[in-house]
């Protein structure tokens, strides 16, 4: 890849020579900086150990007419999740021609359509890091009204385990891409990968081949708007000395549909998933299963991204190897003060499974089922998942917004041994937040969520509650000052607290600098993105940021 | 290896024009698969770029600031141009989420961030860019505070003058 990567800059260079005459070459160059440090105590479980991180990241550009040479330098000696690095993480260099062609060799993400064979991006704080390591080239030209859009990639991928950042799958990833649309509201593609993996598992690792075909579609008519992905998935593992994953190959696929109508004041979408890219039983299901969902598989979730912290601590972590579901979601504009939301969300597996040997050896056999391309919400044993959600927002004054929403979200984990001991949450959450405008400069916002927690599983009060409150004051442009607290009833706390207080400023120096200082303790948490969750430990301690673009 | 790669980028980092920000032409695709070139944007006058998505609060108070101040200059020539960074997850409610609020500026897709990275954008939105006529970028505003829209509405009126 060096060599490549060298080659490719030459060339650039080579092409940008040729092409320009040098009094014309201009060069410009954007560099901006982030640096993260912290200091104090991280609870796992009821221990209290010391936490202290520092990195820093620089993020750099140049642009030579159309080629640009990018880099980021990375210090993070320690990480605050992950694992520890000093250098160049990352570098990339890219021509863009007018045409429509694109090259890019060296670092790059980028997703395919809505992601269901290709989507791969970068969240530092679950520790996340699908990128490849390769070269991306692109065109994409109008013949008259007929549009088309190419893409090939390939590379190399590393990616930690997000739960256990040690363990390190590898990938060879190829991509092929094509998409056309014949006339201007319909649009067709295609996608292709293939990909050599090295999945490491507790006993040995498994090498596998993956095919990833996908076909989609999407279209628009007057006031609404159609969109529909198939993507299918074929794993082939070799032999090893794992004893669940000896040698087989195993077939999956996923469907994902969505429906809009929208005109003035009216917004509606219709989310459906039928997710079953590696079914299976409970006793054959992990990290490290080779026929899994793939790390540079990242399909929709289909269901509500709240904002809202308390509503956040309990999502639905999808099961894209198994799960079944959609959402429906409603926005109605009443006026220019008043907006409304509802969502309604549901999802479940596709079957359930049962202990068919009668010895005391467990062995899963599936329940065959009619209709299971909808969820099943009413057997516990299809792990089941609903929730509705209500938000209205009104601007009483111009100086006066209020924002009032309540939520009700059940969660299944089912226990297929002992059903009784089977984790059922039931949550309802209140969030509330008024803002109030002080003058031209100063605006004042306060938050405040409850929310009713039942849990069956626990062996005490089964019901408890959690309580947040803010107050946030702001002096544009340059100052934001937050404080908040968490408050919680719940017996079984894993910190054993009750109560979570902290302080937070951000203060922008000018255009390029921004600092953020905070002090207190953090109750910690799951964090989601794209469906991906990793629990956060509480924190309590100092944490500062400085971001800077030179 | 690596040191050849620092050495050349620090070379042409001291030899260059070192800015915040620099200008990256791109063409999006909008809510009706229309093409939006930004350069063809800025032949009529200057153009902010939003980034913004539909879970992101502030993004959705400064559409709301950003639609008054877009009715104000538009006949000068100005535009407001979303930029929209949902990502799968949310796509399919973008259009029902500004056709239902009356939105009338224009909505672009960056649905593979390539236009934000190309803008130097990290992890937090809204983040917006002002852009003159000439290519330049004249300003640059991460997050969003309730009386921002003051200090954008000064820079854009700069510029349409």
């Amino acid at each position: 890849m060096k060599k490549i990567f060298l080659l490719f800059f030459i060339l650039c260079c080579g092409i940008s020579y040729s092409q320009i005459e040098i009094p014309k070459l201009t060069v410009d160059a954007s560099l901006n900086n982030l640096l993260r440090y912290g200091n104090g105590y991280e609870y796992t479980g009821l221990n209290k150990n010391s936490k202290e991180y520092f990195e820093n990241l620089t993020d750099g550009r140049i642009n030579i007419n159309n080629i640009i040479l990018g880099f980021r330098y990375e210090i993070s000696d320690p990480i605050e999740y992950g694992r520890n690095f000093k250098g160049f993480r990352k570098r990339f260099a890219e021509y863009n021609h007018d045409i429509g062609i694109s090259i890019r060799a060296g670092d790059y993400w980028d997703i395919v359509s809505r992601g269901m064979t290709m989507n791969i991006f970068e969240d530092r704080t679950l520790g996340y890091d699908t990128g490849i390591d390769g070269i991306r080239a692109s065109f994409k030209h109008n013949f008259g009204k007929f549009k088309l859009k190419t893409q090939f990639l390939g590379g190399d991928m590393e990616y930690s385990d997000y739960l256990n950042p040690t363990r390190i799958e590898t990938y060879k990833v190829r991509d092929a891409n094509i998409e056309v649309s014949p006339w201007k509201n319909v649009t067709i593609g295609t996608n292709y990968v293939f990909a050599k993996g090295r999945i490491p598992g507790a006993l040995d690792t498994t090498n596998i081949k993956a095919e990833l075909p996908e076909v989609y579609l999407g279209f628009s008519f007057k006031d609404f708007n159609f969109y529909s992905s198939y993507a299918h998935k074929n794993v082939m593992s070799e032999p090893n000395n794992s004893p669940n994953y000896r040698g087989f190959s195993s077939q999956g696929d996923g469907l994902y549909s969505s429906l809009s109508y929208s005109k003035s004041g009216l917004g509606i979408t219709l989310d459906y998933k039928n997710y079953r890219f590696d079914l299976t039983g409970p006793d054959n299901r992990g990290t490290d299963r080779p026929t899994k969902l793939l790390p540079f598989q990242n399909p929709p979730t289909a269901q509500k991204e709240h904002t809202s912290t308390l509503i956040s601590r309990n999502p639905h972590v999808t099961n894209f190897n198994d799960e079944v579901g959609g959402q429906l979601d409603i926005i109605y504009v009443g006026s220019e003060k008043f907006f409304m939301n509802v969502n309604l969300g549901v999802a479940s597996e596709h079957y359930k499974y049962a202990d068919v040997d009668t010895t005391a050896v467990i062995n899963y056999q599936r329940v065959a089922r009619d209709n299971n391309f909808i969820p099943n919400i009413t057997d516990d044993a299809f792990n089941p998942f609903w929730e509705y959600f209500v938000e209205a927002e009104y601007y009483a004054t111009e100086k006066l917004y209020t924002k009032l929403a309540f939520s009700r979200q059940s969660n299944v984990v089912y226990n297929q041994i002992n059903p009784n001991s089977s984790e059922k949450i039931l949550t309802s959450t209140i969030p509330l937040e008024v803002r109030y405008e002080l003058n031209d400069n100063y605006a004042l916002k306060f938050n405040f969520e409850q929310q009713w927690e039942y849990n069956s599983i626990r062996t005490g009060e089964k019901n408890f509650m959690n309580e947040y409150v803010s107050v946030n004051l702001t002096k544009s442009p340059f100052l934001g000052i937050t404080v908040s607290g968490e408050f919680t009833n719940d017996k079984e706390e894993p910190t054993g607290k009750s109560s979570w207080f902290l302080g937070e400023v951000i203060y922008k120096l000018n255009q390029k600098n921004q600092i953020t200082f905070s002090y207190g303790s953090e109750r910690g948490g799951l964090k989601c993105t794209n469906g991906i969750c990793r629990y956060v430990n509480p924190f309590e301690g100092f944490r500062f940021a400085l971001q800077t673009s030179f | 290896m690596k040191k050849l790669i620092a050495g050349i980028f620090l070379v042409i980092i001291f030899c260059a024009n070192v800015k915040a920000q620099t200008y990256y032409e791109f063409t999006s695709n909008d809510l009706d698969g229309n093409e939006v070139s930004l350069s063809k944007l800025l032949e009529k006058g200057p153009v902010l770029i939003g980034f913004w998505a539909t879970w992101c609060s502030p993004c959705k108070e400064e559409m709301k600031e950003m639609q008054k101040i877009f009715d104000k200059y538009k006949a000068k020539g100005f535009t407001y141009l979303a930029l929209n960074q949902d990502s799968q997850k949310s796509l399919s409610k973008v259009k029902p989420y500004i056709e239902s609020h009356g939105y009338t500026f224009p909505v672009a897709f960056d649905t593979d961030k390539k236009i934000y990275e190309g803008y130097s954008g990290r992890d937090d939105i809204p983040y917006s860019i002002l852009i003159n006529t000439d290519k330049k970028v004249v300003a640059v505003h991460k997050g969003y505070l309730s009386g921002d829209e003051k200090k954008i509405d000064e820079e854009i009126q700069a510029l349409v003058k």
